[in-house]
C-alpha cells in the first residue's frame, strides 16, 4: 500500500485543518477499499470441521482428507464424478459452478442460484440463510433423506427427490421449483445426490482414521483400492440399491367403509401397538413427547453436552467449541406433526402417508410401523389422520375453535 | 484464502503527527479506523479450514481413474494356526464413584416409576465391595478364522422394562436374530442408530431384528417416546465380544490360539476418541485408541489380571 503518511502532512502548520482532516479521512477510506478481502476466491467445498473435531483429527490428517475427497469429487465449480459414481458429470456441470449462461437459453449454475443459499455451496445446510429457516435446511453429507418410497434406512429414488423439487415441501421453506424444466430438475437432482455422496465419503473417511492399524501411523492409504474400492462403494453401493427398494403397498381394500375404517384408525392411533398419540398428542396437534432431538440436531447436542465439556484437554474444548459457532446451527428440538392442519411435508396422497407410517421417516424419531402394524390397519390410520383436519369434536373439546384455520 | 493483516493499525497510529493529533484530528482518526477494522473483517470466525496443495490433488485424481484395481493378495495370511484359548480380566474403578444421577421421568410415570421409584443414570456402575467396573466392552478387531459353534435355536433377547433396557450393553453376532421385546404395559419404540432399526414394539410384544453389519463401536440405542431410556448395542462377525460383569469381570472363550490378537475396550463414559478405553499397560501394548495385543495358546485360559481404570479417564 502507498498510502505514504507523509502525504497527509502540511508543511505550514495549523491553518487548513478541515482540509487536513478530509484528507486523512480520504485516505482511511482508500485504505478501508484496499484493506478489503481482494478478488472473491473460488468456491469452495468446507471440509465438515465437526466430525474432523469429534475424531480430533491433527491437522495433517485434515489436509490428507481434504486432498483425497478433493481427488474423488473436485470443487464445486469442476465436480468430478469417478466412473462408480454411477453419476452422470454432464448433469452435475448443469447444476454446478457459478450462475452463467454460454448458450442463448441455457443456464449453467442451476444449484447456486436456486439451492446454496440455504443449503450452502458444500450441501452443509450452512449456507447464509439457514439460521434463519424453521426447520433448517437439509444437510446432505450424512445421506439421510425423509420423504421417500423406501425402507427406512435406505437412500431415497430419483424419482423421490425430483418428487420433493416439483412439489417443494409444504410447511417448510422449501419451495415447488416446478417452474424449472425436467432437463434442469433432473440436474439438481443429480447434484443432490453428488454433494450427499461426497458428503459421507467424507464422514467415512474422517471415521476410516480411527480405525487405522498403529503402523499406519494416522495416515489413510492413498489407493485406489480402500478410497474407491472400499470408502466410495460402501455410500455408492446404498445409493444404487434404492431404485430397487420401494416399500411394497397393498392396495387399499377396495371394499372399506371409510366411517368404519376412520374409527379403526382412531383407535389405533390412541392403542398401544400404533402408539401415534405418544408423540402426536391426545389432541394430534403434536403436543406429545417433544423433548427428543432428530439425528441431525442430536449429533450436535451430544457432543456439545458430553464429550466437549468432560474433556480434559482444555485447547481442545475451546476449538470444540469454535466449531459448534461456526459449523452447527443452534441445536432444536423436534416438532412432531400438528395432523389438525393438512399439510403433509412428505405429499399429501394417501400412498406417502402410507410410506410414513410404515417406514417411519428417516433421521427423525418417527419410528416404524412395519412388522407391528399390519397392512390394512396402516390404511386405517391413513384414513384417519387425513379425516383429522376436519374432525370437529371428540378429543380436541367443545373449548376450541371449530374450525380448523382458526385454531393457530 | 485472502488473508486480512490487522496490524497495519499501530503502524499507522505512530506515523501520524502528534501535532495533527493535538489539534483534534483524533476523533476523525478514531472513526476511520473503526472503518478500516469493520470494512478488514474478511474471516467469518469460523475454524481455519486445511488449505490443499492443487498439484497432489491432481496426482491422486490421476491414480485414482487411471489404475486399474491394484494386485491384491498377500493381506490374507490364511488361518494358520490351530487350538482355541479364552481370554479373561478384570476391571476395576480407581476412585470413588459420584452418586447416580436420577433421571427425569416425564412419561408413562406410573408405569417408569412405579411405586416412585426412580430410574438412575447408568453410565458408570461400579460394585461397591469389590469396585468392579461393569458393562466395559473387550472385543477382538480382526480374527483370522472363527470357532464354529451350534446355531442358537432361539433368538436372542434384548428386554425392556420399567421403561429401561434390561441389559444397559448387548453383544450379538452380525445374522444372530435378535427378539427386541417389550416387557412393560405400555408401548415403545425401539431406535438402533446407526442401522435400519426404528420400530414400534407394543406393549408385552417383540419383533426380530437381524443385525446386518457390524458396528465399529457399540452404539446407542434409545426409545423416542421415552428419551431417557439408552442402552448400546455392539454387532460382531465373530461374536468376540466380553462384556464386563457387575464384577468386572469378563471372559471371551474359543479365540484362535497361537497368534497375536488386536483388542478394542470401549466403555460410554470414556473419554478417549470414540469412547475407547486407553489404560497404561505397556505390557499389553495398550494405546490412547484403547487397543491391546495379547497372544494365546490353544487350550490356555489368559488371564491379563485386574485393570485399574483411573476416574480421569471416564471424565473424573
Amino acid at each position: 500500500m502507498n498510502n505514504n503518511p507523509a502525504d497527509v502532512r502540511h508543511p505550514r502548520g495549523p491553518r487548513p485543518v478541515w482540509g487536513m482532516k478530509l484528507l486523512v479521512l480520504l485516505v482511511l477510506l482508500v485504505m478501508f477499499a484496499a484493506s478489503g478481502c481482494g478478488a472473491t476466491p473460488p468456491a469452495w467445498f468446507r471440509l465438515n470441521m465437526v466430525e474432523a473435531t469429534k475424531q480430533k483429527l491433527t491437522p495433517e490428517q485434515e489436509r490428507q482428507v481434504a486432498t483425497v475427497i478433493s481427488a474423488m469429487f473436485g470443487t464445486p465449480d469442476n465436480p468430478v464424478a469417478l466412473p462408480e459414481t454411477g453419476l452422470d458429470e454432464a448433469k452435475l456441470r448443469l447444476a454446478a459452478g457459478p450462475v452463467r449462461s454460454d448458450i442463448v437459453g441455457r443456464k449453467n449454475g442451476l444449484y447456486r442460484e436456486h439451492c446454496a443459499h440455504c443449503h450452502g455451496v458444500t450441501g452443509d445446510a450452512l449456507g447464509p440463510t439457514a439460521a434463519f429457516l424453521n426447520p433448517y435446511p437439509r444437510d446432505y453429507r450424512p445421506g439421510i433423506f425423509k420423504f421417500k418410497s423406501t425402507e427406512r434406512a435406505d437412500k431415497p429414488t430419483h424419482a423421490d427427490l425430483t418428487r420433493v423439487l416439483k412439489k417443494g415441501i409444504p410447511g417448510t421453506s422449501m419451495p415447488s421449483f416446478a417452474l424449472l424444466s425436467e432437463t434442469q430438475i433432473d440436474a439438481l437432482v443429480e447434484y443432490v445426490k453428488y454433494l450427499s455422496i461426497r458428503g459421507e465419503t467424507e464422514i467415512g473417511l474422517i471415521r476410516a482414521i480411527f480405525e487405522l492399524d498403529e503402523e499406519a501411523e494416522g495416515k489413510l492409504p492413498e489407493t485406489r483400492e480402500f478410497l474407491v474400492g472400499e470408502r466410495l462403494a460402501e455410500v455408492v453401493e446404498k445409493w444404487k440399491a434404492a431404485d430397487t427398494a420401494l416399500i411394497d403397498v397393498p392396495e387399499m381394500p377396495a371394499d372399506i367403509d371409510l366411517v368404519e375404517s376412520i374409527a379403526k384408525g382412531r383407535e389405533l392411533f390412541y392403542g398401544d401397538k400404533a402408539n401415534c398419540v405418544k408423540c402426536h398428542g391426545p389432541t394430534a396437534l403434536g403436543d406429545g413427547q417433544a423433548n427428543d432431538y432428530d439425528d441431525w440436531n442430536k449429533y450436535v447436542v451430544e457432543w456439545t453436552s458430553k464429550e466437549v465439556n468432560g474433556d480434559a484437554d482444555k485447547q481442545w474444548v475451546n476449538r470444540a467449541h469454535r466449531v459448534l459457532d461456526g459449523d452447527t446451527l443452534e441445536p432444536r428440538t423436534i416438532q412432531p406433526r400438528n395432523l389438525r392442519r393438512g399439510i403433509y411435508r412428505g405429499g399429501r396422497r394417501p400412498l406417502d402417508l402410507y410410506y410414513r407410517i410404515h417406514a417411519g421417516i428417516n433421521g427423525a424419531p418417527m419410528p416404524g410401523a412395519k412388522g407391528t402394524v399390519p397392512p390394512e390397519d396402516i390404511w386405517h390410520i391413513v384414513n384417519y389422520v387425513q379425516s383429522l383436519p376436519y374432525e370437529l369434536d371428540g378429543e380436541l373439546g367443545a373449548d376450541r375453535p371449530m374450525v380448523a384455520r382458526d385454531r393457530f | 484464502m485472502p488473508t486480512c493483516s490487522r496490524n497495519k493499525r499501530s503502524a499507522w497510529t505512530a506515523d501520524v503527527p502528534l501535532a495533527a493529533l493535538r489539534r483534534g484530528l483524533l476523533p476523525s482518526l478514531g472513526l476511520g479506523l473503526i472503518f478500516v477494522a469493520v470494512g478488514s473483517g474478511c474471516s467469518d470466525g469460523r475454524v481455519r479450514q486445511p488449505v490443499v496443495d492443487g498439484g497432489a490433488v491432481e496426482k491422486l485424481r490421476t491414480e485414482l481413474v487411471s489404475s486399474t484395481a491394484a494386485a491384491e493378495g498377500g493381506e490374507d495370511e490364511g488361518a494358520t494356526g490351530i487350538g482355541w484359548g479364552t481370554l479373561k480380566g478384570r476391571f476395576v474403578f480407581a476412585g470413588t464413584p459420584a452418586d447416580a444421577k436420577a433421571l427425569s421421568v416425564d412419561k408413562d410415570t406410573e408405569v417408569c416409576s412405579k411405586d416412585g421409584g426412580k430410574l438412575l443414570d447408568r453410565s458408570l456402575l461400579v460394585d461397591s465391595s469389590t469396585k468392579g467396573l461393569a458393562n466395559v466392552v473387550v472385543f477382538v478387531r480382526k480374527s483370522s478364522r472363527v470357532k464354529e459353534s451350534a446355531p442358537a435355536d432361539a433368538p436372542l433377547v434384548f428386554d425392556q422394562k420399567q421403561c429401561e433396557f434390561i441389559t444397559p450393553v448387548f453383544a450379538a453376532r452380525v445374522g444372530q436374530e435378535i427378539d427386541v421385546h417389550n416387557s412393560d404395559p405400555v408401548g415403545h419404540n425401539t431406535n438402533i442408530s446407526g442401522t435400519s432399526f426404528n420400530q414400534l414394539i407394543p406393549a408385552g410384544n417383540g419383533t426380530l431384528f437381524k443385525p446386518a453389519a457390524e458396528t465399529a463401536m457399540p452404539t446407542a440405542v434409545t426409545c423416542n417416546i421415552h428419551p431417557w431410556m439408552k442402552a448400546y448395542i455392539v454387532f460382531r462377525k465373530d461374536g468376540y465380544v466380553g462384556v464386563s460383569a457387575a464384577d468386572g469381570s469378563f471372559t471371551i472363550p474359543d479365540l484362535p490360539a497361537g497368534e497375536l490378537l488386536e483388542f478394542q475396550v470401549w466403555h460410554e463414559r470414556s473419554t478417549g476418541p470414540n469412547q475407547a478405553l486407553g489404560l497404561a499397560r505397556p505390557d499389553l501394548n495398550w494405546t490412547p485408541k484403547g487397543r491391546f495385543q495379547v497372544k494365546i495358546e490353544a487350550d490356555e485360559v489368559k488371564d491379563i489380571g485386574t485393570l485399574e481404570v483411573p476416574a480421569a479417564a471416564l471424565g473424573g
